[in-house]
């Protein structure tokens, strides 16, 4: 019995001690390839396959964004015989022989920053950021072009285009089959310039760089400039719709501190001439070129107050609320027409005449569509106790200097 | 604005009737301080034709200060189409809303406070704790109408005091641009503050609408302001605004005019200058002959239609009367001339005889009469080269 006790112990023991020393487990033998790519191929190829995209990727736009990856020049700030242990190395970073005597290597006992510096080096190097661009300075939009200023066209025989500015309205991605190159990409840009005191002119120009379209666009725009007429320097003189394509644009002279309330492009457009107050709408298509082209045409088509007197041959007289409307003339006519006659029907009506007998129609608006809610009315029944609050508080301010009653 | 003001006129003339009736049986209120303050009652001497003739062409009625340029809700502006008589008829209207603005805000006394009880019911003495105020809020009537009455506490229905009944009317009838409580800037150190910008328009605007012409406070507030711009000589600040007459009015009842008058003079507005001394003899019935002078000054004017001078003016017609041409060049006419010949004796007269500033004064007509001599001279000489007659 003990026999067998002793004989089934000694093999559990050696079961274990099997078990600890190597595990029951089958041997893997590990086989090693020893050719890869990081072997086969250069440390450029490498690189260029960490860090960049492939044709067909740049085709279709990948690679540009925030993920990007810079590959770092290691090599940047490194010299030879030097490191982060301070040696000297004779015929490295010493000379051999100095006077008589040949020198050592020799480690020195100062600590140099030498680590510190390199990482600092390549710190910089991975994180590249765009200048920032003052808010005033920005486009319409992020860091795109469109809406920017790229400043006053270059001088033309010394003909210097002083106060002019240059504001780009668009800028795109064009292709045209070449030939023998195929799918030839250009930029287009669109910009205008002017000198906010109605000389104004736009252009669109096209080049294999967005650099060099944009110089040329700007210069050719300093070409084309022409004039235009502003009323009391800072609006237009009538209301009026123009068109260009499928693009129509309804524009509403307003007065002073109206500001400009319309589209992007228009409003830009309206800077760079010096037009500062004017609503304007767009109804149909909203295609850059064709929104310049239309304002352009409906600007040079206004009616000054000289021309109206002269082909009407009646007084344009301006009544301003500001000046208790007091009649003020604007412009008288040659010879006015005899007074009896009345006014035939085209030219009774001032804004009647400067849009040619049209109308332009006014939708009528629709009230929102809660205000019949039942919710909206507790709304305005709990507003109604407390509509004269602020009121109230700005006087015991004004005259207790604090928001209790004496 | 305008409104607003024409309303506030309408609301000072019923205070004003009111006050006739008032003035009738209080006696002399003025206390002597350093503002000046009326001691008898102006009110017939303002309102009398011949002064109110005298104030009028003395304010001038210069179309572009009426209608200088305001701060507005909407500054929009409209463009119509016209015939030569539309726009003489625009004129016309534009002128009499100028005459709207000029018309001056009235001098009445100063009106007093009295306890007037209407019964002593003793019975209801401790009722409460407060006094009643009862309002009559009637619609349609006029604000002197209006009863305002006050039960105290001790039982005694009285008619309630100016200062509530004010309180009152301005609680159920509110009138735009005046509160409830008064505005901080009349309080005295702010009203200094502004007097020394010479804001004199703001205060005076502002004093029309907050307080009636018999409160005690638009007395004191204008005659400081009249004062201050006395001290300051800015005179034409208030030139061609309803406050010129009733600022004119102060200083010939007061009988202090010779800066006023130095102003007119330096200024060439030798007929108002001479108006000026006329209101001064009249107020005080000093010297009965100014009536001729006035009379006579009558006469020499001619009747011109001033909506039609204005339009020519604004039209600047390029004319081809020659006499028009030297007019407009030289800046007088004929009649300026003439007028400038009677008047100017009649103001030296008072120079000698009644001003305070004498030496000033003289030294003023003097530079006047040979800038004036010197015109005509070259008036005639075109006139004569022209063969203009």
């Amino acid at each position: 019995m003990v026999g067998v006790f002793g004989k089934s112990v000694t093999i559990m023991y050696n079961h274990v001690l099997r078990n600890i020393l190597a595990p029951s487990k089958e041997v893997a033998t590990n086989t090693f390839r020893y050719t890869s790519f990081y072997n086969k191929l250069s440390a450029e190829d490498i690189w260029r396959g960490v860090t960049s995209v492939s044709n067909a990727g740049k085709k279709r736009g990948r690679g540009k964004g925030s993920g990007k990856r810079v590959a770092k020049d290691l090599n940047r700030g490194q010299t030879i015989g030097v490191g982060s242990r301070n040696f000297v190395w004779p015929g490295l970073n010493a000379p051999i022989v100095r006077g008589k005597t040949l020198i050592q290597q020799e480690r020195l006992s100062e600590v140099n920053n030498m680590d510190r510096n390199i990482n600092k080096i390549r710190d910089l190097m991975g994180t590249y950021r765009i200048a920032k661009v003052n808010s005033i300075d920005r486009g319409w939009s992020g860091a795109k072009m469109p809406g920017r200023s790229i400043g006053p066209p270059d001088a033309i025989n010394e003909e210097m285009f002083e106060n002019f500015d240059t504001r780009v309205l668009e800028n795109k991605i064009v292709f045209i089959m070449k030939g023998n190159m195929g799918r030839k990409r250009r930029y287009s840009v669109l910009s205008i310039t002017g000198n906010k005191k109605g000389l104004a002119g736009f252009a669109v120009a096209k080049a294999p760089e967005v650099r060099t379209a944009l110089r040329k666009s700007k210069n050719r725009a300093a070409q084309k400039v022409i004039k235009i007429e502003l009323c009391d320097n800072h609006t237009v003189f009538h209301d009026f719709s123009c068109a260009f394509g499928k693009t129509r644009i309804f524009v509403q002279r307003k007065p002073e501190g109206y500001g400009l309330i319309c589209h992007r492009a228009i409003e830009t457009i309206c800077k760079v001439i010096g037009i500062r107050n004017l609503h304007a709408k767009i109804e149909g298509s909203t295609n850059l070129q064709h929104i310049v082209k239309a304002l352009f045409l409906g600007l040079l088509q206004q009616k000054t107050h000289e021309e109206i007197s002269r082909k009407t041959n009646l007084h344009v007289i301006e009544f301003r609320n500001e000046t208790g409307l007091h009649p003020h003339i604007i412009s008288k006519p040659e010879s006015c027409k005899a007074s009896k006659d009345p006014l035939s029907k085209e030219v009774s009506d001032y804004t009647q005449y400067v849009l040619d007998d049209q109308i332009s129609l006014k939708k009528r608006k629709f009230a929102p569509f809660y205000i019949d809610s039942k919710g909206y009315n507790l709304f305005l029944k709990r507003k109604e106790q407390v509509r004269n609050q602020q009121k109230v508080r700005v006087n015991m301010n004004a005259f207790d200097n604090d928001l209790q009653s004496v | 604005m305008f409104l607003r003001q024409i309303y506030n006129y309408a609301n000072l003339r019923a205070s004003f009737h009111a006050l006739q009736r008032a003035a009738s049986s209080t006696g002399n209120t003025g206390t002597a301080s350093a503002t000046l303050l009326y001691n008898r009652d102006p009110q017939p001497r303002f309102t009398d034709p011949e002064t109110q003739k005298l104030l009028q062409s003395m304010t001038q009625l210069q179309l572009e200060k009426i209608f200088q340029k305001t701060t507005v809700p909407d500054n929009s502006v409209d463009y119509k189409l016209m015939t030569m008589d539309m726009l003489e008829d625009e004129f016309r209207k534009s002128i009499e809303r100028a005459k709207n603005r000029l018309q001056m805000p009235p001098v009445v006394q100063m009106k007093k406070d009295e306890r007037r009880i209407i019964s002593n019911d003793s019975a209801l003495s401790g009722f409460s704790d407060t006094k009643y105020v009862i309002t009559d809020i009637t619609y349609g009537l006029r604000q002197t109408e209006r009863k305002v009455v006050v039960r105290q506490t001790d039982g005694t229905l009285e008619h309630a005091p100016m200062e509530i009944t004010k309180r009152m009317h301005q609680l159920y009838f509110p009138l735009t641009g005046r509160s409830i409580r008064t505005p901080r800037m009349f309080a005295d150190e702010h009203l200094q503050r502004c007097l020394d910008e010479q804001k004199y328009l703001f205060i005076l605007n502002r004093m029309v609408v907050q307080f009636d012409p018999f409160e005690p406070e638009f007395h004191t507030i204008s005659s400081r302001v009249y004062q201050h711009i006395n001290e300051t000589k800015q005179f034409d600040i208030l030139r061609s605004t309803r406050h010129f007459g009733p600022m004119t009015f102060f200083f010939a009842w007061h009988r202090c005019i010779d800066d006023l008058l130095y102003d007119m003079v330096r200024r060439d507005y030798l007929q108002n200058a001479a108006e000026l001394i006329a209101l001064l003899y009249k107020l005080h019935d000093m010297e009965p002959n100014y009536k001729n002078i006035l009379k006579q000054i009558d006469e020499i004017k001619p009747k011109e239609d001033l909506a039609l001078k204005e339009l020519e003016k604004a039209l600047k017609r390029a004319s081809s009367d020659v006499k028009e041409d030297i007019q407009s060049a030289i800046g007088k006419t004929q009649v300026d001339f003439e007028l400038d010949d009677l008047c100017l004796p009649f103001i030296e007269d008072y120079i000698s005889k009644h001003a305070l500033k004498k030496v000033q004064l003289e030294l003023a007509t003097q530079t006047i009469k040979e800038i004036n001599a010197e015109k005509r001279q070259l008036f005639e000489g075109i006139s004569k080269a022209h063969g203009v007659a």
